[in-house]
């Protein structure tokens, strides 16, 4: 099944969607690329600004289409650029089964109304393919120009530098008034008192932080209550030591990225600093949970294979909820190969897919030993970074044990050490030995990501 | 002071300024350890306190396990293999594409009809799942004990016996006993008799249900002492119904006569006179209601008793399709109170009538291997729906070429269409995917991608399922 490029430049809604389509219609922009056998469906991953790739999908019968973007385009520019590349043949459509996530939306399609026919007349406006080709020269700056752009961003840059240093000492005000007027009181009242200093903090540009304190009182609910006094002491206490180091380095990228925003995609990989990891990877869990700030975040935490490098992965995406439920990207247990770039930090976490291949020989590959001992893993990321909420931890050889209220324990088979689990870690997981267990730790409770046993892979309960 | 003495010194001060912070007081002056590093200044010692408190009680203090802490033991492994790997995720959707439990069921039951069982990540039954097949019976009393707090299982020997019910739990006992009952009838009916009084009224229920297999003579004497002496009615019920199925209905009551009273038996045919059932059409609502109590009342003996036939007349002398719910009520009768044999006669003459909704009112009770035949017979010569055909052919059916019965051209025909839509006849592919062999599962699946149907379509994904799972299963 073919189609023509006239059928892209039909398909856009406008010349601009055309123009970012032929941007995208390069083969370094996508992997993943294929087909059925029957050559009606395509796909591909293309490379967005988020962490996560956009999954990219159509159906050439109807030229029916999804993107996993945000965009409120239909078709976005991704499905403009997997059109453009078929309809030039840029990179081969290797006919394969069709994974799983372009089942799952041939199930969910409204049907072929839902697309627009090939024929149909165009929605908005001239648009030309010739023009949308065209690579327009860079106009020579001025000098001067530069000089004056340059000195506005580092101005701006003061700026902002400026406001979250009043919000940090507006913050630390507000954590002494706590301990003032006493945490019993800020535990009963926690999510009114939290949001008032976080909309002090979007004021302030710390965006970041303001984020954390948000989802400060949902943390603290988790707790049992007797155990919330505390908590507070270490959620207040990780604020105070992240504006003390924020105040000592205002620059360092990985403090400005707690407290204020990341940094782009395009800043990440042009960082010579920010390393860069190829490797197999397992997917080990996905997570779409919208904040209390409005915003939708999706993570996907991924294990790293080999025998060294960061152990773990997370790609982080947020964006607005009003943009719709968005699909997921992965399917957890999925493996590939491929590269990651980590923003750079002392124990590198966060990270962006740079490319993802084709190849699939990552299914032998057994999940490696724990790198360290247990406590080691517990507490030292908290030395290079005290205020981190959530560390990921891969557990040895355990199962999980149950006490007599009937809530989960992870106990190791050489009985040293036993966590407390979040959830109620039910069926196989309760059942049978674990003999690697992937985990976020948050101080207080294991969240179990995944587990491997002699049944095979088991999935959590994120 | 060493660095030990110190961080025990620190652990036992903790709880008093968490104490003091929690009321509103400073706290500062109770660290005294940590003068040096809090400073002069008040307001700044309590902040350079907190974030130290806060370092150490993260870092150090988590919750301590409790002293009574259990294993749960390991899931056991089933006597039929979990579905290979690859088909994991096919059957992963499946489950999750299954709206309702009926259908899920559906999918366990046709997976042990070929011989496997589900990944117990993907899938595994509560304790009180009845309906999940009797190879799961493990993983329900696994359920079962978990829930209960218990750690090890009980030994269990293989063969139930009086001495050893107590050992097994109960949907390990319940499998036990359906093998007894296959291999040895009589010892079964035995060993219920023994330990049948010392189980509630709703497991008795569902024990005594299990002498449908293999029913025979031999089991009157005790069904007769549970119709009598059973505490529970429902019991009771079960017990005068299973009777009835061996013809040793309850004595024909002043009712019966009543019931009797909405019939008549007519002759017809010069040459060949054969009996034909007359029906007095009700003509009130309250007549329609009183008819229907009585059938509901009755059983299939004493009905044709009180006609003056045999039931295997009445059943032949039934004229079909005159009276709906008559029909139903006849249907109703038969199932719950007719004998094997009664029940065959029944569904080769409904059969050849166009009476789906009959024959599969009658199928729970036929074997396999007839339901797959009555099945195939409808979708050839009446041209019922796969979904229906389903319905009546249960999940061990193994149509050879379900897709050349006029039901499959018009699904065929319905792809075609231009105005096609992608959740069309879902149900119709799904049942499908259940009926075939695995053989014509393959070839209906070329047909359907044939016909322009993507390979990858959820919809197929039953059919896709049985494709690629080898046939391991019990043929009948």
């Amino acid at each position: 099944m073919a189609i023509g490029l006239k059928a892209v430049e039909q398909l856009a809604t406008d010349q601009s969607s055309l123009k970012a389509a032929a941007g995208l219609a390069k083969p370094a922009k996508w992997s993943g690329v294929g087909g059925s056998a029957d050559g009606a469906l395509i796909w591909g991953e293309c490379a967005g600004s988020g962490a996560n790739p956009y999954r990219v999908m159509a159906d050439l019968r109807d030229l029916g289409n999804k993107c996993t973007c945000p965009s409120r385009k239909f078709p976005c520019k991704h499905v403009l650029g997997l059109l453009w590349l078929n309809a030039e043949s840029i990179v081969p459509f290797v006919p394969a089964d069709t994974p799983a996530w372009v089942s799952d939306w041939l199930g969910r399609r409204r049907g072929p109304s839902a697309a627009r026919p090939p024929g149909a007349a165009a929605p908005s406006g001239e648009k030309d393919l010739h023009v949308a080709r065209n690579v327009e020269p860079e106009a020579v700056e001025d000098p001067k120009d530069i000089a004056r752009r340059e000195a506005q961003a580092a101005k701006r840059n003061e700026d902002t530098e400026r406001a979250i240093l009043d919000a940090l000492d507006a913050l630390e005000q507000w954590i002494g008034d706590q301990l003032r007027l006493g945490l019993s009181g800020f535990i009963d009242d926690a999510t009114a008192r939290c949001r008032r200093i976080a909309a002090r903090l979007v004021d302030g540009k710390a965006a970041a932080l303001a984020g954390r304190i948000d989802e400060l009182p949902a943390r603290l609910l988790a707790l049992a209550a007797g155990d919330r006094p505390r908590g507070t002491v270490v959620e207040l206490a990780k604020l105070v030591l992240l504006a003390r180091a924020f105040r000592a380095t205002p620059r360092d990228a990985e403090i400005r990225r707690a407290v204020a925003t990341s940094e782009t995609r395009e800043t990440v990989l042009a960082d010579p600093r920010a390393p860069r990891i190829d490797a197999p990877w397992e997917v080990l869990a996905e997570q779409v949970q919208t904040r209390r700030d409005g915003l939708v975040s999706q993570t996907t935490w991924l294990l790293n294979l080999a025998t060294s490098g960061p152990r773990f992965a997370i790609l982080l995406d947020f964006f607005p909820a009003s943009a719709g439920r968005r699909g997921s990207v992965f399917t957890p247990g999925e493996r590939f190969q491929g590269e990651l770039v980590f923003y750079p930090s002392q124990q590198p976490f966060r990270a962006l897919l740079v490319r993802r291949d084709a190849a699939d020989d990552t299914s032998a590959l057994e999940w490696p030993v724990p790198d360290g001992s247990l406590s080691d893993a517990l507490t030292r990321p908290l030395l290079a970074e005290p205020w981190a909420i959530e560390l990921p931890l891969l557990l040895p050889q355990g199962r999980i044990a149950r006490d007599d209220s009937g809530s989960a324990w992870w106990r190791s088979a050489d009985g040293t050490a036993t966590l407390p689990v979040a959830g109620n870690a039910e069926g196989l997981l309760s059942g049978t030995e674990l003999t690697r267990t992937a985990a976020i730790w948050s101080g207080n409770r294991l969240t179990i990501l995944a587990a491997q046993s002699t049944w095979g892979r088991i999935g959590g309960h994120v | 002071m060493s660095e030990t003495a110190k961080a025990e010194e620190i652990f036992e001060t903790m709880g008093a300024i968490v104490t003091r912070w929690t009321m509103g007081s400073t706290a500062a002056s109770a660290a005294s350890f940590w003068r040096t590093e809090l400073g002069d200044d008040p307001v700044e010692a309590e902040l350079r306190l907190l974030a130290l408190s806060g370092q150490f009680l993260g870092a150090t203090v988590m919750a301590e396990a409790p002293s009574t802490l259990r294993i749960l033991p390991d899931i056991p492994t089933l006597a039929l293999p979990t579905v290979p790997e690859a088909l994991r995720p096919l059957v992963c959707r499946i489950l999750a594409a299954s709206k309702d439990t009926v259908s899920r069921t559906e999918l366990v039951h046709f997976l042990a009809a070929r011989g496997w069982t589900t990944h117990p990540a993907d899938w595994m039954p509560d304790a009180s799942d009845e309906d999940a097949p009797d190879v799961y019976a493990l993983w329900r009393d696994w359920a079962a004990f978990t829930a209960a707090g218990e750690t090890t299982r009980r030994q269990t020997g293989d063969q139930l016996t009086a001495d050893n019910w107590d050992d097994f739990w109960p949907a390990a006992r319940k499998a036990a006993l359906i093998g007894l009952r296959r291999r040895d009838p009589s010892a079964a009916r035995a060993l219920l008799e023994a330990k049948l009084g010392s189980e509630n009224a709703e497991a008795r229920l569902r024990l005594v249900s299990l002498l449908s297999e293999r029913l025979s003579g031999d089991d009157v004497a005790f069904l007769e002492s549970l119709a009598a002496n059973d505490r529970a009615p429902k019991v009771k019920a079960l017990a005068t119904s299973m009777l009835a199925r061996l013809g040793h209905g309850p004595a024909a009551g002043e009712d019966i006569a009543e019931l009797a009273g909405f019939f008549a038996v007519k002759t017809k045919g010069l040459l060949r006179r054969s009996r034909v059932i007359d029906f007095q059409t009700p003509k009130t609502p309250a007549q329609w209601q009183r008819r229907k109590a009585l059938l509901d009342g009755t059983d299939l003996t004493s009905f044709a008793g009180a006609l003056g036939l045999t039931p295997q007349d009445l059943i032949a002398a039934w004229d079909w399709h005159v009276d709906p719910a008559a029909d139903a009520g006849l249907i109703k009768l038969i199932v719950e109170t007719g004998t094997d044999a009664q029940l065959a006669q029944a569904a080769g003459v409904v059969s050849e009538l166009d009476a789906t909704g009959l024959i599969a009112a009658l199928a729970p009770r036929l074997g396999p291997a007839e339901r797959a035949r009555f099945a195939a017979a409808g979708l050839r010569a009446h041209g019922i729906g796969f979904e229906m055909a389903q319905v009546i052919a249960g999940v061990a059916a193994r149509l050879d070429d379900p897709l050349a019965a006029p039901s499959g051209a018009k699904l065929l025909a319905g792809i075609r269409r231009d105005d096609a839509k992608p959740s069309d006849h879902a149900g119709e592919f799904r049942a499908l995917g259940l009926l075939a062999s695995q053989t014509a599962a393959q070839q209906t699946l070329q047909r359907l991608t044939a016909a322009g149907l993507l390979q990858g379509d959820p919809r197929l994904d039953m059919l896709r399922l049985n494709a690629a799972l080898d046939d391991e299963g019990e043929k009948s």
